[in-house]
């Protein structure tokens, strides 16, 4: 019996073909050649990890990488790589998906145990110190797959093949940097692409744009006067709300006949003790009328029904802002805005653009002068605002849960072919 | 279970035993895997320049002397260990004295470049500071235009507004038009 690359596949050829790649490569090759046989030959399933060191949070990261596993588990044997204890629960309260089938192994990380670190924030790692993530490293080695959904490049991958999802390059080239030594890069937005580009000097693979699932109840629902934000209300204040709080306070007192029943509401997740949050309600306390309302950690129904009830959608995230880290990677609420014909108006920058048309399902703005401009002529025309709704809810059907899960199976539908393929030996 | 798959498992299990054995990783692999890598200083961003200045500035600000001493010449040997250290520091003494002289000159020149590289960076952390502080001001004024900015926009929108029912009083049949 031979494999397609001629090697022998008897008992006592294997063992010297193993020896071979010991001595030239290293055990983990060794290994890894023993697991591709073992697949190629239909021994077993294959196995995959996927490993995230803020599995424990919510974020629209974690929500990628775990779709990503609902839309393989008929594919491969997955495990769950954590660093903290989750629950299955969370998933499903979290995101609303059941992975309850899916083991989860707690790879505890004693470096950031020891300094009580809540984040476990690999810019915080140094060469002088030894790399705490070699355990994920060493972990990897287990695997036919080792898929790394992290904001982390200090994992080494030793698994066969390994797929480092990007979700953007926010540290460049330093101590324990191994980003370009997986065998595929995949990306959330051309963004994000442009930046791996630019600051780790390579092309990622493929881009899979992230899982959006917000629809609310069709797009014939009649449409309320709400202006609608719907991001965290970041200490740093990078999503820019104390600007566009600014803008429509001007909007109310200088054009009130324009924006008379005109709410703006400002949804959003907040940690306690927040003092962007507490200077945001100063800016709006004094402001009669109450046009400007806050709703902090809304559950997930009153979202969808904000989002069903809303006819505009601003977010300015990326306004005046020079580092790229601090613009909008993808800009998952503004797909979650249209999926409900809610017409975004959104800032000209990172990934945005990818999502809206100017003009024909929203549009981009540069300044939050511009941004009034557009939603002054927006209130004037409802007729237009229902037909940009409807654009705007055709665009983002591209973004669907189901698109995202049939591109992920393509992606590793190719994984598979290079886990088999003889030409296949990493690491080595 | 077929001889191929049995051979496998047997394989694996003996390769796997070995692998536990090692905890480092460039033995797992059979070689190195951690490179040096240089930033390129004139794309990063302020954040990264801050964070670049302050992780490299202690560096430059290192300084070492070196001098050859005849003391460290040791022996452990008993009876020979005497002799043998004083023939070895009479004869190193005699080079050291010729290599001190040069290595005077390179310490003075290390001790002058030390210090300036301490100016150097002294010079870099306070251009960083006024940097700092002409960014919070420059800031400080993008906020303004960009509030008169917003001013203009709804001027220019009211205006709009002023002319299009000017337009419409100016057409209908009950006033003349202005």
């Amino acid at each position: 019996m031979k494999m397609k690359n001629g090697s022998l596949m008897t008992g006592a050829g294997l063992a010297e073909a193993v020896g071979e790649i010991l001595r030239r490569k290293g055990i983990q090759a060794a290994v890894n050649e023993l697991m591709k046989r073992e697949v190629a030959l239909g021994l077993r399933k294959p196995t995959l990890a996927v490993y995230d060191h803020a599995f424990h949070f919510i974020g629209g990261a974690q929500k990628y990488g775990l779709t990503m596993i609902s839309a393989l588990k008929d594919l491969f044997d997955i495990t769950i790589l954590a660093n903290r204890d989750i629950g299955y629960g969370k998933f499903r309260e979290w995101y609303d998906l059941d992975l309850s089938s899916i083991p989860v192994k707690v790879i505890p990380l004693p470096y950031f145990d020891e300094r009580k670190a809540v984040n476990l924030d690999p810019a915080l790692v140094s060469r002088d110190i030894e790399n705490p993530f070699h355990r994920i490293s060493r972990e990897s080695g287990r695997y036919d797959v080792f898929v790394n959904n992290s904001m982390n490049e200090m994992v080494f991958p030793l698994a066969c093949v390994s797929v480092l999802i990007c979700h953007f390059p926010e540290r460049r080239p330093r101590s324990y940097f191994y980003a370009d030594q997986y065998t595929r890069v995949v990306c959330n937005s051309r963004y994000t692409a442009e930046w791996i580009g630019k600051k780790w000097g390579f092309a990622p693979h493929r881009l899979l744009y992230p899982p959006v699932d917000m629809e609310a109840g069709g797009i014939d629902v009649p449409k309320k006067k709400i202006i609608l934000s719907a991001t965290r209300f970041e200490p740093e204040g990078f999503k820019r709300q104390r600007e566009m709080i600014g803008a429509f306070l001007k909007l109310c007192r200088q054009r009130p006949e324009a924006v008379g029943g005109w709410k703006f509401i400002l949804a959003g997740g907040s940690q306690p003790g927040n003092p962007y949050l507490a200077g945001l309600k100063d800016m709006i306390a004094g402001e009669a009328g109450g046009c400007v309302e806050l709703k902090v950690n809304v559950t997930a129904a009153e979202l969808k029904s904000l989002y069903r009830e809303a006819a505009l959608f601003w977010h300015m995230c990326g306004v005046k802002r020079e580092d790229p880290g601090e613009t909008e990677h993808f800009g998952m609420t503004t797909v979650e805005a249209m999926q409900n014909a809610v017409v975004p108006l959104v800032y000209d920058g990172g990934g945005l653009p990818e999502i809206v048309d100017h003009g024909v399902n929203g549009f981009l703005v540069g300044s939050t002068a511009e941004l009034l401009e557009r939603t002054l002529a927006l209130i004037g025309d409802p007729a237009k605002t229902e037909a940009l709704g409807r654009a705007a809810w055709k665009k983002s059907r591209l973004f669907s849960r189901s698109n995202f899960e049939t591109t992920a199976r393509s992606i590793f539908g190719e994984v598979l072919n290079l886990l088999v393929s003889p030409e296949t030996s990493i690491p080595g | 279970m077929n001889e191929l798959e049995a051979e496998i498992r047997y394989l694996k299990e003996e390769l796997d035993r070995k692998k536990e054995e090692i905890s480092d990783l460039r033995k797992l692999l059979g070689r190195e895997i951690d490179r040096e890598f240089a930033p390129p200083v004139e794309e990063l961003s302020d954040k990264e320049l801050a964070d670049y200045l302050r992780d490299t500035i202690p560096l430059i600000n290192g300084f070492v002397e070196t001098k050859p001493d005849i003391r460290a010449i040791t022996s452990h040997r008993k009876t020979l260990g005497r002799p043998v250290v004083f023939l070895k520091r009479a004869l190193l003494k005699t080079t050291f004295t010729q290599l001190n002289a040069s290595l005077d000159l390179q310490n003075r020149f290390n001790r002058d470049q030390s210090r300036f590289n301490r100016q150097v960076a002294a010079l870099f952390r306070t251009l960083h500071v006024r940097d700092g502080r002409r960014a919070e001001r420059l800031k400080a004024l993008e906020e303004k235009v960009a509030g008169y900015e917003e001013d203009l926009a709804l001027l220019r929108n009211k205006l709009e507004g002023l002319n299009a029912a000017a337009r419409l009083r100016g057409g209908s049949a009950d006033e003349p038009p202005r």
